[in-house]
């Protein structure tokens, strides 16, 4: 027999009552019974449940969570949260023989397999041979959360998004679970971490050292024991093994072994040292990488000119709008290099751009100096374009400065595109020059979506995430038809369907550079202290 | 040896992928039968240590997600104890009948989880906003409360008004598609 209206409301309301841990004794009885009496009441109590356990699962992969200012704390998380973390034990199968699954124990895994969610890139091999070649163990290719990397032989080396670079030396297995952190579960790696990734962890059984900038070596034999030496600088080490937890700060030239047993000298510390100081010869995956630049050192006139970090690119020459002359010889100004850029709230400027709206990955970097005073009006935005491909559809892509409270803290780095937006951790609005660089990768799977990664002043903060479907925003641009002005950059002003509109910001802009590549860390903080790109690297260097 | 290094991968891999596509559907079975998240969540945990230990046992090709629940439903049936302090404690025989009808429904959740996605989107913002911080990991009521500017008990009257509007979405989508 079907349950009546009235029943239905009273069962939903027991079944949300007892979600919430809100079911009263007398509740609790009256349901338990109807439970135990009535095979349509089961039925409806299944579908309740499994409503509340399909919700804990969506709302799971819309939280992320990056590192800010304490990333070793921080814990990227996606999927199922709390309770993912058996599932990431099980992505690093060893790893389970040696860790308890319940969840006051150490987390050195906490993230899902992600078929799109990339976390790091393959740079760099020598002799290198997998135990299961794949697709994401070619040269320059991307690499998943939750990847676990199986090194037969050679060495490869990986640079995560954190821009943290860890050279793996085989036989070896590397669980990836972040940008920020990583597992060995046995073999030998040397990671290379800059000051824009320090918080960057690695972890095994016994360990988990966390990086305070520098270049740290670890062995792990397998057993859920590791070797971790210091080369330069130093890491915190968290131990947890049979007799506690403890953390030791080793410094440069220090050595410690942990096992489940406990913590211990290395054994010919000297030998592995010299060992592990030895450089290594890599072969490095560098694409070749074409770059449009605004230095905005023009004396006057409203003409922006474009160069290749050296020869002229006129046909990228950007021209300043809605300005008259009196006030295009007020627009320049002192920069951080040579000059700048001023946008007063008013003026914009465009360029023509071939195949920017298109689906290829690209990198915006600029310097970006917000006035402390500025106004939530004059948030957008500081480069913006309209994209036609099918992944980014016809919405405009947005890099300005976060408006919406609900969304992130008010005045950081925020990039808006087709389908998410990312939101970063810097406050901009402090009179101070900021290096901004955003990296676009669509991606090959037609169906995943794009991924975009923000840097402020070279620190990834703010991976791009998928708006709340149904938004307005995103449907709005979803309309046939929408979109006519393509290829065309736009530099200071909100750009609508028909052009710019009247939204525009307010600041100071310099050394505008698009890259036709989703740059590395390294590259784009190569770009920001040198302001030119990093050497390419397709010579074999040393590591 | 190599080659028994190479199977040891090739199933570990399997395990991967078999609990990567299927964790929640296990974890829904475990919810019903112990409707307290946290609970079930550790629940889970324990569940997977036993299938990892047990997976030499499991034939491919068979029914993955039947074996893990069975395997879920004796470490629920083990774990009772644990749990008599609960504030929900079903009897056996309601777990036990609650198991059977989980489980001939799981075709149907599968529909329900799917379609709740196109629902989730015709909330309103705010509504959804509401639903989904509530159920972020480490998050629930009061932080949705708060979060949404709302007082607590306004939140739970939201969240379940906001549970049945799901709740029938999904069942007039799938009626629809003349699946229920």
């Amino acid at each position: 027999m079907n349950l009546s209206d009235n029943e239905i409301l009273e069962l939903s309301e027991l079944c949300s009552a007892l979600v919430d841990g809100r079911l009263t004794d007398a509740q609790r009885s009256r349901l338990t019974q109807w439970l135990a009496a009535s095979e349509p009441a089961r039925q409806y109590y299944v579908r309740a449940m499994g409503l509340s356990a399909s919700l804990c699962s969506y709302a799971s992969e819309m939280q992320v969570e990056a590192p800010d200012a304490a990333p070793a704390d921080k814990i990227i998380r996606v999927g199922f949260g709390s309770w993912l973390g058996w599932l990431a034990a099980a992505a690093c199968l060893a790893f389970m023989l040696y860790v308890p699954f319940h969840r006051p124990a150490p987390e050195p895994v906490t993230a899902n397999l992600q078929p799109e969610e990339h976390v790091a890139r393959l740079t760099g091999a020598r002799d290198c041979r997998w135990s299961h070649p794949a697709p994401s163990t070619q040269p320059g290719s991307y690499l998943r959360k939750g990847e676990m990397l199986d090194l037969a032989a050679g060495l490869a080396e990986i640079t995560f998004d954190s821009g943290a670079q860890v050279v793996l030396e085989g036989p070896a297995s590397l669980c990836l679970n972040s940008a920020w952190d990583a597992t060995l579960l046995r073999g030998a790696l040397k990671a290379n971490v800059p000051t824009e990734a320090m918080g960057f962890r690695v972890s095994n059984a016994s360990v988990q050292v966390v990086d305070l900038g520098t270049v740290f070596t670890m062995v792990a034999d397998g057993s859920g024991a590791a070797d971790v030496l210091v080369l330069k600088g130093m890491v915190e080490t968290s131990s947890h093994d049979s007799t506690g937890q403890r953390t030791i700060v080793l410094h440069e030239n220090q050595s410690r072994h942990f096992a489940q047993s406990g913590i211990s000298k290395v054994s010919d510390p000297a030998q592995k040292f010299a060992w592990v100081a030895q450089p290594v010869s890599l072969e490095h995956f560098a694409p070749s990488t074409r770059y449009v630049h605004w230095s905005f050192d023009e004396a006057g006139g409203d003409v922006l000119k474009a160069d290749a970090f050296g020869a002229p690119l006129s046909a990228f020459d950007a021209r300043l709008e809605a300005i008259s002359d009196a006030v295009i010889a007020t627009v320049r100004t002192d920069g951080r290099w040579h000059r700048a850029l001023r946008f007063n709230g008013h003026h914009y400027a465009k360029a023509a751009f071939p195949g920017l709206s298109g689906n290829s990955p690209h990198t915006v970097s600029f310097w970006v100096k917000v006035p402390e005073d500025v106004q939530l009006s004059s948030a957008y935005a500081m480069v913006a374009w309209t994209a036609k491909g099918e992944k980014l559809g016809s919405h405009p892509v947005h890099i300005g400065w976060n408006r919406n409270p609900t969304e992130g803290t008010v005045g950081v780095l925020r990039t808006d595109y087709g389908g998410g937006f990312a939101v970063g951790a810097t406050p901009l609005r402090d009179g101070r020059w900021h290096h901004i660089a955003v990296v676009f990768v669509p991606g090959e799977d037609p169906d995943a979506p794009v991924e975009v990664k923000q840097y402020v002043d070279g620190h990834f903060e703010g991976e791009g995430k998928p708006s709340p479907p149904g938004t307005e925003v995103s449907e709005k641009f979803r309309e046939p038809g929408a979109s006519t002005i393509g290829d065309t950059l736009w530099l200071g002003c909100r750009v609508g369907n028909n052009g710019p509109r009247r939204d525009r910001f307010r600041g100071e802009m310099d050394e505008l550079c698009i890259a036709d590549h989703a740059l590395s860390p390294g590259q784009i903080v190569a770009l920001m202290k040198d302001n030119r790109p990093a050497p390419t690297a397709l010579a074999a260097r040393n590591q | 040896m190599a080659h028994d290094s190479q199977h040891e991968t090739e199933r570990r891999k399997q395990l991967v992928a078999l609990m990567t596509q299927h964790q929640r559907r296990i974890f829904s079975y475990i919810y019903a039968l112990v409707p307290d998240r946290h609970d079930a969540e550790d629940l889970l945990q324990e569940t997977s240590v036993v299938i990892c230990e047990k997976f030499d046992d499991f034939r491919p090709g068979t029914d993955f997600v039947a074996w893990a629940c069975q395997i879920a439903y004796w470490r629920i049936r083990y774990a009772r104890q644990k749990f008599a302090r609960s504030k929900v404690i079903y009897q056996q025989e309601l777990v036990d009948a609650l198991a059977q009808t989980a489980a001939e429904m799981r075709e149907e959740l599968d529909e329900r989880h799917e379609a709740l996605a196109h629902c989730l989107q015709k909330l309103a913002q705010r509504d959804r906003e509401l639903v989904l911080t509530r159920y972020e990991p480490g998050s629930g009521v009061p932080e949705a409360a708060q979060r949404s500017g709302r007082s607590l008990e306004a939140a739970y009257k939201a969240l379940a008004r906001i549970r049945k509007l799901l709740f029938d979405c999904v069942s007039h989508q799938l009626a629809g598609q003349g699946l229920t």
